[in-house]
């Protein structure tokens, strides 16, 4: 019962993290700021309304976001909420996890380019590009926990994560580095990509969306949200020992999530959006450090550092 | 086993018969003889891939043959059943598109004849294990499968594509000829089953025969760097041969290397190490020169070259899990591959006979040209879109659940006591994990720039599926990629046998647990049908007192657009190719008037196939000039020649006759 409780408590918070890092941004800039529950009235708002749809589409672009905030659903329920566990678990669930991620981008891009909008197009050629980058990079940091724990499935994988021996701390950094990189190429933030400068040649995740309104947008919002959430709490999962009882687990991991969306405003508030040519340098970052940690955990393992 | 056989000799008859029946039956007998050849086929085959066993029938030639060994086998039986059933789709899809060359009587006549001999051919390869038969039904598969690509050879560019494929070939059989004989002197028989004494040895032998039947093979399959004729060969060929070439042709070098593998026994483990880095490597680079090309054909064919790559991922990782002595990571990988070989057939014909609607409405293979095509033939462009997800590996569909397979045995090689063996399976796990992201960039970019937007050119005549018996095969196909997809489990009770040949040590117990996974998945899928049409039903909800309303798509206030300034195959690969430039260089050739306001220019850019330009290119070159060094010996003249001739006799009578 708790677990279910938890699982609608996330399922309901996304947009209010959205709406915590304007808050953090606005702050940061010596504005008051919209309202961190603005992001929920614009969602209703957005649910309320009709639709104008291209004449060039076809049902692809329709059915696109409905298999977008699907699938992204369904990843929340294979990750595992810290003492929780999660709803759907088997060896390799990760693996569905990520292609479910990437069964919603599919959607989308062609969503996009069924609009045979150049910007949209631009914007999609964009965002596979790097998803190329930022999946490997995944998949290594997958790699690295397998290794560790000697786990195959990411409930086993974070139940045991904690009870590893003494090199895991660095580790940790690492990959929880890599995560948030993740979470910021993925979830489109600053330095990736920037939410806030709409129509720009910049952009990548905004600019494929722009022919949507109405619920479909909606959709879009909220599935973009519950991605950074998700990521967020993999996260916590990293972070968050096993051995904790409820209450403070569950404390403690909601802090860690709100964290790091905390973190994601202040980056934003800090630096600038990377010249497009610099995004994949930026990403492949997240591949090294997690090829670091995959190094440092074999190295130990196999007692060549001690 | 004579049933097989009978239904192999009904498949090549329908070829002959063809010839010999008017010009619009030609394609109907065929089929119906190919439609008779699965009542003797498949019962034999699914009955071995069921039950386990094998049926084997002694056939006595006379001279240097002797007496060869017929064997079906679940490892045969499976490739069997591909190639018939290939062989069958193929001939009903022929009998719509072959329509393009009405009038040409002569060759359809030589179309029909040969798909029969090479759909034949493939199957006696499958089941002949005598080392000259063998090479005979080889190259009658390669020869025969040459006069197709050639088919039309009026074009100059297919007569060289035709001829580069012709060379390959022979090229990759010197491999196994060698390879061949050397095994059948070592061991003193021309059966392949004698060859297990030699190849289990762990000796240089055994390694060095191991490498040139993996090069002769891999010639056929399409390993990296021996692929370069694929990119030329399926795009010349007639589509519904690049289906049949590329979704069951191929195969036969991945049933090559297996059967070989078959008889090594436990194998080296630097053979198993070679195995998975070369499949990594093939599969990166194929699906990397796939997002580069602007034909859909040739596109195609370099995935097939990744699947190929993915197929011997799950070969090496089975064989470190017979190396290590692990049954359960080597049933992961050899079921991973087997699922991928009858997958890979699956979406790979779907996307060739699809390319190839593409192809008869709209006379043109470049991308660039196409757009908007799902509203002229919107079945087509939903099986193509199937297809598309399935062999990009996502969940719904059978891509997916071969390559999860491969995934969960890599994962499980992490826990293995070498570093060697975890650096390999992180290596091939990111690889994987790589291909996959590449893949989805290629197929947005292929199904998004054909079948979605606006025509960049304007079709001539508008496209439309009328033709019937184009999407027969398509649609046969596309079920078969749902049913796995959704039913997993039920591909372990037909693959079990076969695993098990190559995993003697494997306990039936140990398949439970995938079984359990994948009862897992089938359910997790339907929940997430579910789920999306919960969502899709919502928005419909919402949307029924709405107004929702149609218009232009939204340029950012910019009215006046056309059609051609949509992102095209080339723009929306670019940032990528722009990542790899090393990797896939472009030519880029742009043509411009040096004038302030130029009225006219064009951008042209060509890919280089790195192997080719590094390796096959300057080998050529190297082997022209030794080659040029006996040039003298061609002078032209008919004298000389008559002189040779003569001088040859009198050798030979010396020689008979004794110098004493």
């Amino acid at each position: 019962m708790p677990k279910a409780v938890a699982e609608i408590v996330i399922v309901i918070s996304p947009l209010f993290f959205i709406g915590l890092i304007s808050k953090v941004k606005s702050l940061w800039a010596g504005r008051k700021g919209a309202p961190v529950l603005q992001p929920y009235y614009d969602f209703f708002k957005l649910m309320g309304k009709g639709e104008v749809i291209s004449t060039t589409t076809s049902p692809v672009f329709r059915i696109a976001p409905s298999i977008g905030i699907a699938a992204t659903f369904f990843a929340l329920t294979i990750i595992p909420i810290p003492v929780f566990g999660s709803v759907i678990h088997f060896e390799g669930d990760f693996v569905l996890f990520a292609y479910l991620l990437g069964l919603s981008k599919f959607l989308m891009v062609l969503g996009a380019l069924d609009t045979g909008s150049s910007f949209e197009g631009m914007g999609a050629s964009r965002e596979v590009t790097y998803s190329t980058i930022v999946e490997t990079a995944f998949f290594i940091v997958i790699g690295s926990l397998a290794l560790l724990t000697r786990h195959f499935s990411f409930e086993t994988i974070f139940a045991s994560v904690n009870l590893a021996s003494g090199f895991s701390p660095l580790v940790k950094i690492l990959l929880v580095v890599s995560l948030f990189i993740m979470l910021l190429a993925e979830g489109s933030r600053v330095p990736v990509d920037d939410p806030n400068t709409h129509l720009e040649l910049t952009m990548i995740h905004e600019v494929m969306v722009l022919d949507y309104s109405g619920p479909d947008l909606a959709f879009i919002q909220y599935t973009a949200s519950l991605k950074m959430t998700i990521i967020s709490i993999l996260i916590a999962d990293l972070l968050v020992p096993s051995s904790l009882a409820l209450i403070p687990a569950c404390a403690l991991s909601a802090s860690i999530v709100a964290l790091v969306f905390v973190s994601v405003g202040v980056v934003e508030s800090l630096i600038a959006r990377s010249r497009i040519s610099h995004i994949p340098q930026f990403l492949f970052l997240m591949t090294t450090l997690s090829l670091t940690s995959f190094a440092v955990v074999a190295f130990f393992l196999f007692g060549i550092i001690r | 086993m004579i049933d097989f056989l009978a239904g192999a000799a009904l498949i090549f008859a329908g070829g002959f018969a063809a010839i010999f029946v008017v010009e619009k039956a030609k394609a109907w007998a065929f089929f119906v003889f190919a439609a008779a050849a699965q009542l003797f086929i498949l019962p034999p085959a699914f009955g071995t891939l069921l039950n386990g066993g094998q049926l084997v029938l002694p056939v006595h030639f006379s001279g240097p043959i002797g007496t060869a060994y017929l064997r079906l086998d679940p490892l045969a039986a499976l490739f069997a059943s591909v190639t018939s059933v290939g062989a069958l789709l193929t001939s009903i899809y022929s009998i719509g598109y072959m329509k393009m060359y009405r009038g040409q009587r002569a060759a359809l006549s030589s179309y029909f004849f040969f798909v029969g001999m090479m759909s034949a051919s493939m199957l006696l390869v499958e089941v002949t294990q005598n080392v000259i038969l063998f090479l005979i039904v080889w190259e009658i598969m390669s020869v025969s499968s040459f006069f197709l690509v050639a088919f039309e050879n009026g074009d100059d560019e297919v007569r060289k594509s035709s001829l580069y494929y012709f060379i390959a070939m022979q090229a990759g059989v010197a491999f196994l000829i060698a390879a061949l004989a050397w095994a059948s002197a070592a061991s003193g028989s021309l059966d392949f089953s004698s060859f297990a004494a030699v190849l289990c040895k762990h000796d240089s032998v055994s390694m060095l025969l191991f490498v040139l039947f993996f090069v002769g093979f891999g010639t056929k399959a399409g390993i990296v760097p021996m692929h370069t004729w694929l990119p030329r060969a399926h795009p010349a060929a007639p589509t519904g041969v690049s289906a049949l070439m590329s979704g069951v042709m191929i195969k036969t070098g991945i049933y090559g290397i297996l059967r070989i593998l078959l008889l090594s026994g436990i194998p080296d483990y630097r053979l198993a190490y070679g195995v998975l880095v070369v499949s990594v490597i093939t599969g990166i680079f194929g699906v990397m020169n796939a997002i580069a090309q602007h034909d859909i054909k040739r596109l195609l064919a370099y995935h097939s070259i990744e699947n190929i790559g993915i197929i011997g991922m799950g070969i090496g990782v089975g064989m470190l899990g017979l190396v290590y002595n692990n049954p359960l990571i080597a049933m992961l990988g050899f079921f991973g591959a087997v699922l991928h070989v009858v997958n890979h057939f699956t979406f790979k014909s779907v996307l060739f006979y699809g390319s190839g609607v593409v192809y008869s409405q709209t006379h043109t293979r470049n991308m660039d040209n196409l757009g908007g095509l799902s509203k002229y033939i919107p079945l087509t462009s939903l099986m193509f879109l199937i297809a598309s997800l399935a062999i990009t590996g996502l969940p719904l569909f059978n891509g997916f659940i071969s390559e999860l397979a491969i995934y969960l045995g890599l994962a499980r090689s992490f826990s293995e006591g070498s570093i060697a063996m975890v650096v390999a399976a992180l290596f091939g796990f990111s690889g994987l994990a790589f291909i996959g992201a590449m893949a989805l960039l290629c197929f947005t970019k292929v199904y998004g720039i054909c079948f979605l937007g606006l025509p960049r050119t304007k079709y001539h005549v508008e496209p439309n599926e009328r033709e019937r018996t184009l999407l027969v095969p398509m649609g046969i196909l596309t079920v078969v990629i749902v049913g796995i997809g959704l039913l997993p489990w039920l591909t372990i009770d037909l693959l079990k046998n076969v695993v098990m040949e190559f995993v003697p040590s494997l306990n039936p117990d140990q398949l439970v647990p995938l079984t359990g996974i994948f009862r897992t998945i089938s359910g997790a899928l339907a929940a997430l049908i579910g789920l999306t049409g919960l969502f899709f039903g919502l928005r419909a909800f919402l949307l029924r007192k709405r107004k929702v309303s149609r218009y232009k798509t939204w340029d950012c206030g910019y009215q006046v657009g056309s059609s051609r300034l949509q992102y095209t195959s080339s723009s929306f690969a670019q940032p990528f190719l722009h990542l790899v430039a090393e990797l896939v260089p472009q030519k880029i050739h742009v043509e411009k008037q040096p004038v302030l306001f130029p009225e006219e220019a064009s951008l042209e850019s060509h890919t280089q196939d790195l192997s080719e330009r590094y390796i096959f290119r300057p080998s050529i070159g190297i082997l022209n000039k030794f080659l040029n060094l006996f040039s003298w010996i061609q002078s032209g003249r008919m004298q000389q020649y008559i002189m040779y001739g003569l001088v040859f006799l009198v050798v030979l009578l010396i020689w008979i006759l004794g110098i004493k």
